[in-house]
């Protein structure tokens, strides 16, 4: 469904995607995981065709980025689900605008009904609480029955009591044959709901890997402290801490060699100076390190 | 010891009163971390406000008691001397809460020349620096000069714990101390916190919505729900084997299991204007039963304090 080879990109002068190549087959759900500045976000605007990459091949849909049919098939579900939606429209207009523009009908009650918005057709998004907001845009996105969906952090911000609400949309649609690329710092989300998952870090992906592999055992020092900082509820899920030294350097300076060496627990002379490559290391795992955490 | 007994915090006109705490009661023993989760709307950040009395347009009722004085009693005179010494507190924002006009040496040395009228400008100097090594920032004397915007989301943030330890307060309260932190950052915060539970001699109260950072730090947990606390005993055994449906269901939501139907919580809060005839949570509780409509649960001890008929 998505095949980027050698992507990178910026902002002005600022490189925030870095050399990214990566397959996402269809119906899979793909997990992105990373901090701040990692480049998930802008990862999936590459995706949506919202920015050009300055080099690398970028393949979505078996199409080009362009036109009303592949914004149809290609649909986001951005991080600010209330600022997303158009504050002079009711919540019956916003429903009706995906349609109005790919031609369609405004979207079935039954549709309606299920997301449990019948109530609030008359409401603006300013009258809507997070949970609300984010399930008329999930509306507005299946309406439109696409074939990818890019996710940009859609639990961000909503309590966990209703968490769960998104998350069985996006699973049911994905089970009728949707492809789901998501984006989310919540791991324990990630891991239930994506097959395979990417970890990013300052603009490159340092980790690709099954999801039960990743979990079970990580490759990457950098994945391996993100799922050590994950706090669990239940003792026997906790792992050893794996501290990190300070705090993630800005995009706009990386560090030379690997970008992750000035925080690395087991770094080496060779980390500051070569940059790794993104290498295979087993069938479903590629890992960017001098070192992996495990054989190759 | 910091006891609370029935605090209610109430906005609004008398006709349509809002409850924003339904009688929150909670005790806190000297040198122990008290965890307190809730939903948004739950009421644990107003429950932190209303400790340091700084709700305006709020009317507070019921009993705040420190050191047998009566916080609530207090004048505000009284209080203001109060706030910031004998309770401290750490905010969510730690970007926002720094004053960006001066540097961090110049904003933790006023917190340690307000607790010890006496101290020399030198001395106060040595010991922001000391400050600042305790809560693991490197070249500490160096970072006396920075402004808040030279420093990291991280660091700020520990300057913020410094300048609330500096104070030596009694209680230390921490509203979402690390929600605007990444992930890594965030567990160094977390360790930092796990440190000073032996150093720091005073009462901790640790507010997050994360149940899982909560488990990890607290010797107790405290659960609310719509402005009333439905939960309160030992972080570990709470955690095990919650009592009351409320905070089965909250655990159930952090998807910590390896698989399983993702679990919701159908439903929403009950606004602080709407006070339902029995139970806060039945309207949502897959356990209801016809008294959860009708009757009030108010907190009952058993092995801890459950708001619940059923529990056991």
């Amino acid at each position: 469904m998505i095949a980027l080879s050698g992507v990178s990109a910026r902002y002005g002068a600022v490189r925030v995607l870095e050399d990214v190549t990566l397959t996402v087959p269809a119906r899979s759900v793909t997990g992105l995981v990373g901090e701040s500045g990692s480049g998930k976000s802008t990862l999936l605007r590459v995706i949506a065709g919202l920015m050009r990459p300055i080099t690398g091949q970028v393949e979505v849909a078996g199409t080009e980025a362009r036109g009303l049919s592949f914004r149809r098939r290609v649909q986001m579900l951005l991080q600010d689900a209330s600022g997303s939606l158009s504050p002079r429209m009711t919540v019956r207009r916003l429903l009706a605008e995906p349609g109005l523009i790919h031609g369609l009908p405004p979207p079935p009650g039954d549709l309606v009904a299920r997301l449990g918005l019948t109530g609030l057709l008359d409401r603006y998004p300013h009258q809507l609480s997070g949970g609300q907001a984010r399930r008329v845009a999930v509306a507005r996105v299946f309406h439109l029955a696409p074939a990818l969906l890019l996710a940009d952090e859609p639990t961000a911000g909503l309590d966990v009591s209703v968490q769960g609400e998104v998350l069985n949309l996006l699973m049911e649609q994905h089970r009728a044959g949707l492809t789901i690329l998501i984006a989310s710092h919540n791991l324990n989300v990630i891991r239930r709901i994506s097959g395979q998952v990417v970890v990013m870090y300052l603009g490159e992906i340092v980790e690709t890997a099954a999801t039960a592999a990743l979990f079970a055992a990580p490759a990457h020092p950098y994945s391996a402290a993100l799922l050590s900082a994950n706090p669990a509820i239940d003792p026997a899920r906790r792992r050893p801490r794996l501290t990190l030294s300070g705090d993630i350097p800005s995009v706009i300076a990386p560090p030379s060699g690997c970008r992750f060496h000035t925080r690395c627990f087991q770094a080496q002379p060779r980390c500051r100076s070569e940059h790794p490559a993104l290498r295979p290391l087993t069938d479903a795992r590629s890992v960017r390190c001098h070192f992996p955490m495990m054989p190759a | 010891m910091i006891t609370i007994e029935d605090l209610t915090a109430t906005a609004g006109p008398a006709s349509i009163p809002a409850h924003i705490l339904r009688g929150v009661s909670l005790r806190l023993e000297q040198g122990r971390i008290l965890g307190v989760v809730g939903e948004s709307g739950s009421g644990k950040s107003t429950l932190a406000l209303a400790l340091l009395r700084l709700l305006p347009g709020i009317t507070l009722g019921g009993r705040i008691t420190m050191d047998g004085i009566d916080l609530l009693a207090l004048s505000e005179s009284a209080m203001a001397d109060w706030r910031g010494r004998q309770i401290a507190m750490i905010f969510q924002d730690p970007a926002t809460a720094l004053n960006p006009l001066f540097t961090v040496g110049t904003q933790l040395t006023d917190v340690l020349r307000r607790r010890s009228p006496g101290l020399g400008r030198r001395a106060a100097r040595a010991e922001a620096a000391a400050a600042l090594r305790r809560v693991e920032i490197a070249d500490p004397a160096a970072r006396l000069g920075a402004y808040p915007h030279q420093l990291s989301g991280g660091m700020r943030q520990r300057v913020l714990i410094a300048m609330a330890l500096a104070a030596e307060p009694v209680l230390l309260l921490a509203d979402e101390p690390t929600t605007a932190l990444d992930a890594t950052v965030e567990a160094g915060i977390m360790e930092l916190f796990q440190r000073l539970r032996t150093e720091f001699h005073g009462s901790i109260l640790f507010i997050s919505h994360q149940l899982g950072l909560v488990a990890q730090l607290c010797d107790e947990i405290a659960v609310m729900y719509a402005g009333a606390v439905l939960e309160h005993g030992p972080a570990a055994a709470l955690c095990r084997a919650p009592k009351h449906p409320y905070t089965a269901a909250l655990i159930a939501c952090e998807l910590e299991a390896d698989d399983g139907p993702i679990a919701t919580i159908p439903g929403d809060v009950p606004g602080p204007s709407e006070t339902p005839p029995g139970c806060l949570f039945a309207a949502r509780c897959a356990l209801a039963e016809p008294r959860c409509h009708t009757e009030q649960q108010p907190l009952r001890a058993l092995e801890w304090q459950v708001a619940c008929w059923k529990a056991v």
